[in-house]
């Protein structure tokens, strides 16, 4: 018996007193490239000592339910928290956007657009160096415009390079420092060059681009040239960076903290734990519903800005139901988008009338006309449309019998999207509408709306986030019905015609016009019942100074941030 | 001996490949696709082609199948996708963390149980007695995520911010951020800090079952004859109790090491997600919520080994143990 303890009881000791589980990645790629990177930072040091302010100096922790998905592999990803790590954070941009979502200098110092508007080019900075020691250059730049322009890639937002022309032909490296790209004239081109975030060229050419998912530099040792260097990445744990002493002065010289780590808790109530017992600094996204604790905690303040994401219901115009505009003007109509908001959100978060987010340039909610919630009103159009209650039985039919009646799916696991689905049951039942609510297991649903051949559905909530260059092409232009993201088969020349106008507008007052009908439009169509932009929350505590987060992201200034030094 | 063994490891061979067939093929034919979470707008059908081909999915499922299980033998399980590296590298970062929080749940729980099931046997129908079978029922009939969250309220967030008591534990993670700069000592206790809510959260529950499994075997061996002989002796209570009792008692508990090695398991699944403890168990979720066919199969395959192996185990223990029972 004593045995068996003190076997016991070793074993839990041996494991739980545990070895040290810290690994060098055995990658030879990664065993090349971190001494170097190691080698660098030292003589990084010595040549930047930090400043005597006390503003520099600590630790800031995030903490976020999910991975940085791709890490700085900026070729293979879409997802927000690595397109932020990649923009603000290891990489740079060759822009940045100011407030108003206007292009300032970056790794590019300057550029200029020819007079046909048919060349860009830009004038790459002389005071980037990479974190292993090379200097940033044009090649980096024509590189990873190769990398990402190249179908083999599979780079997701391919729509980028919808105007632009492709490599090889696409892109010419002038000197060391200038390179420029070719492109058709359209709106928003400079866009894409805000959020990919640019690749060393001296690590990186020699892979092939079908493999570059899979390489290690995304995620176990990557180099960038941004503000802060990687440390250290343990899968669904943390990512640690510490601060690039050698970035430009120019650009505001190394960050304020020492060192920033990600750390991944997929729980919301750990988090709001976390934050509440100061072990992180940043919640990022916390539900609506733990506001108030945040609000209520005096080491604490809560952010709240509009977004660039929004739910919606899309309507499966191929369906007998719901083909006809009118119903989906009715649906609409008979929904009270508003209290929702309330309702869900506590009131963070903004009725949509359309994907145009409301800080944009193009947000007009003067001029646009919008379908606020009228059940009378939405009553009348479904007489008019022909669905009457023949035989009384409370839900509407068609003169051949077809009843007012379809699925609401939304993914598991989603509270919002499942009372957006219930409030809607209740509301639409007041008209004589038959809404279910059916939930499906999210690679299911996934699968069954994007198959263009299944296309299994009658109405789906579902969320976007978009980018600044607004592009709703794949979602509703009649030439891509068959594409994944035709979910509701829009088929409608007014709306292809605008579009196509949109992408090519290069002016934005021009374009602004042309906005204004394409959301009168899609109100006329209502190819989705648009619910809200919900608003972004971030629970901050206080000793961390200097934080701005908006629609540009959380990770804006991060560099600028900094640790109240009383309470280090 | 050695041909019993030899016979159960062979016998487990089949075992453990119609496990990893059936996950396989339940895997791959459940609806979904992998492709579709590197999709967005922007993208055409052909760069969906592409990522499917570069992942190997254009080949028909029994192609696949054929390939899989060929590479698997000579132990190679392919490329994750959502993870974008060797499976098996993903596998070494989080199966030693899960089994390590398994293994403290299971030193506790099987500690804590035979101590407090034994004392129950001693005391039997005395207060303290009724007492420990409210406590325990309570916490066997609690599902263990409810036990955690409540862990956490409690000597995390209550601990620290409302009783201001000197000693909370953190609610997250395996380390603290500034693990790295602790002493080795410091770092020690870091660790433990940081094992005590997950592992409470997932033995409690297992405490209770141990402690009524123990209580009940102890009482059967308490009134048997040896007993009664070792107290006619004058032997103290004590090693009466602990000497003679328990030994005898601590037969059918062994099984249940085999038994509950799948409950652990499954409890990690929840506690880890809870706790953001980066293991296997929640690994294993998201890489089915993300259709990451190869490292789901290894996952499971890996998790059905141990089940197997820790039932070997637990019959090979007792026959170490009870010299009565002789495998041939």
């Amino acid at each position: 018996m004593k045995k068996v303890l003190a076997i016991a009881a070793g074993s839990v000791l041996a494991a739980c007193g545990g070895g040290d589980s810290t690994e060098v990645s055995g990658d030879p790629f990664c065993q090349a490239v971190l001494p170097r990177v190691a080698a660098y930072m030292e003589q990084a040091r010595s040549q930047h000592p930090t400043p005597s302010d006390p503003r520099y100096g600590g630790t800031v922790v995030i903490g976020s339910i999910g991975e940085v998905a791709d890490g700085l592999n900026s070729a293979i990803s879409a997802d927000h928290s690595s397109t932020q790590h990649q923009q603000f954070v290891g990489l740079m941009t060759l822009v940045n956007y100011d407030a108003q979502l206007n292009a300032q200098p970056y790794l590019a110092e300057s550029w200029e657009i020819s007079e046909d508007g048919r060349a860009i080019t830009f004038h790459i900075r002389q005071d980037v160096y990479w974190h292993d020691g090379e200097r940033t250059d044009a090649n980096d730049v024509a590189f990873t415009y190769e990398v990402v322009t190249d179908p083999l890639t599979a780079f997701p937002n391919a729509a980028f390079w919808d105007h632009y022309v492709k490599e090889p032909e696409g892109v010419e490296v002038i000197d060391d420092f200038t390179v420029r790209i070719s492109l058709e004239p359209h709106s928003e081109f400079l866009d894409p060059f805000r959020t990919l975030g640019i690749l060393p060229e001296h690590l990186l050419r020699d892979v092939p681009h079908d493999q570059l998912a899979q390489h290690p530099f995304g995620e176990q040792c990557p180099v960038g040239n941004g503000p802060f260097v990687f440390v250290e990445h343990r899968s669904q744990d943390r990512w640690v960076f510490e601060a690039n002493p050698a970035f430009p002065a120019a650009l505001g010289g190394r960050p304020f903290v020492d060192r920033y780590v990600y750390r991944i808790i997929p729980e919301q109530t750990t988090l709001l734990t976390e934050l509440l017992t100061e072990n992180i600094d940043v919640y990022l996204a916390p539900r609506p519903d733990q506001a108030q604790q945040i609000l209520d905690d005096p080491n604490l303040e809560l952010l709240a800005y509009t977004f660039r994401n929004y739910v919606f219901v899309g309507w499966n115009s191929r369906k007998p139901q719901l083909s006809d505009a009118r119903v989906r003007r009715a649906i609409t109509m008979a929904t009270n988008r508003e209290e929702i908001v309330q309702a869900i959100l506590l009131g963070y978060g903004t009725v949509a009338n359309s994907g145009v987010p409301p800080f944009h340039w193009a947000y007009d909610d003067e001029n646009v006309p919008t379908l606020a919630y009228d059940p009378t009103a939405a009553r009348a159009l479904l007489d008019e449309a022909g669905w009457r209650d023949r035989d009384g039985d409370g839900v509407r039919e068609s003169a051949d019998g077809t009843r007012l009646s379809f699925s609401i799916k939304y993914n598991t696991g989603n509270q919002q999207r499942q009372d957006v689905a219930e409030i809607m049951q209740a509301q639409l039942a007041q008209v004589g509408i038959e809404a279910r609510p059916q939930v499906v297991e999210w690679a299911t649903l996934l699968q069954q709306i994007n198959t263009p051949t299944l296309r299994d559905f009658d109405g789906v909530v579902m969320g976007w986030v978009t980018e600044f260059k607004l592009n709703d092409m794949d979602l509703f232009h009649s030439a891509r019905i068959d594409q994944p993201y035709a979910w509701v088969g829009t088929h409608n020349p007014e709306i292809d015609r605008l579009l196509e106008q949109l992408s090519v507008t290069v002016d934005r007052e021009e374009a602004k016009e042309v906005w204004r009908e394409y959301q009168a439009a899609i109100v006329e169509e209502q190819p989705y019942t648009y619910f809200y932009f919900p608003d972004r929350l971030d629970g901050v505590n206080r000793r961390v100074r200097g934080a701005v987060m908006d629609a540009r992201g959380e990770w804006l200034n991060i560099k600028d941030w900094y640790i109240d030094p009383a309470s280090r | 001996m050695t041909k019993y063994l030899l016979r159960r490891l062979l016998g487990a061979v089949p075992l453990v490949l119609g496990i990893a067939t059936i996950v396989f093929f339940a895997v791959n034919l459940a609806p979904g696709d992998p492709t579709l979470y590197f999709l967005s707008p922007g993208m055409t059908q052909e760069v969906v082609e592409q990522t499917r081909i570069n992942f190997g999915l254009d080949q028909p499922v029994h192609v696949r199948y054929a390939r899989w299980l060929g590479a698997m033998l000579t132990g190679d399980f392919g490329y994750s996708f959502s993870h974008s590296r060797p499976v098996l590298d993903v596998l070494a970062d989080f199966l030693p963390n899960t089994l390590l929080l398994s293994a403290c749940a299971l030193g506790v729980a099987f500690f804590f149980g035979i101590l407090v099931g034994t004392y129950q046997a001693v005391r039997q129908y005395s207060l303290s007695d009724s007492a420990f079978s409210v406590v325990l029922l309570f916490f066997y009939s609690m599902p263990s995520f409810w036990l955690a969250l409540m862990l956490i309220l409690t000597l995390s967030l209550f601990a620290r911010n409302v009783w201001e008591w000197p000693i909370w534990f953190p609610a997250s993670g395996m380390t603290s951020t500034e693990y790295d700069f602790l002493s080795f000592g410091g770092q020690v206790r870091d660790r433990i800090a940081h094992l005590v809510l997950p592992t409470l959260s997932l033995a409690l529950v297992l405490t209770a079952g141990i402690a009524r499994y123990m209580r009940g075997s102890m009482l059967e061996v308490i009134r048997q004859d040896y007993v009664r002989t070792a107290r006619a002796k004058g032997l103290s209570e004590r090693v009466v109790v602990f000497k003679h009792a328990l030994r005898n008692a601590l037969l059918p508990i062994i099984t249940l090491v085999g038994l509950y090695i799948p409950v652990l398991f499954g409890g990690t699944v929840f506690i880890e997600t809870i706790f953001a403890w980066p293991g296997m168990g929640r690994t294993i979720v998201e890489a089915i919520n993300t259709r990451d066919y190869p490292l789901v199969m290894a996952g499971s395959f890996f998790f059905a080994s141990m089940v197997v192996a820790a039932n070997l185990i637990a019959d090979v223990l007792y026959a170490v143990v009870d010299p009565r029972i002789r495998y041939e």
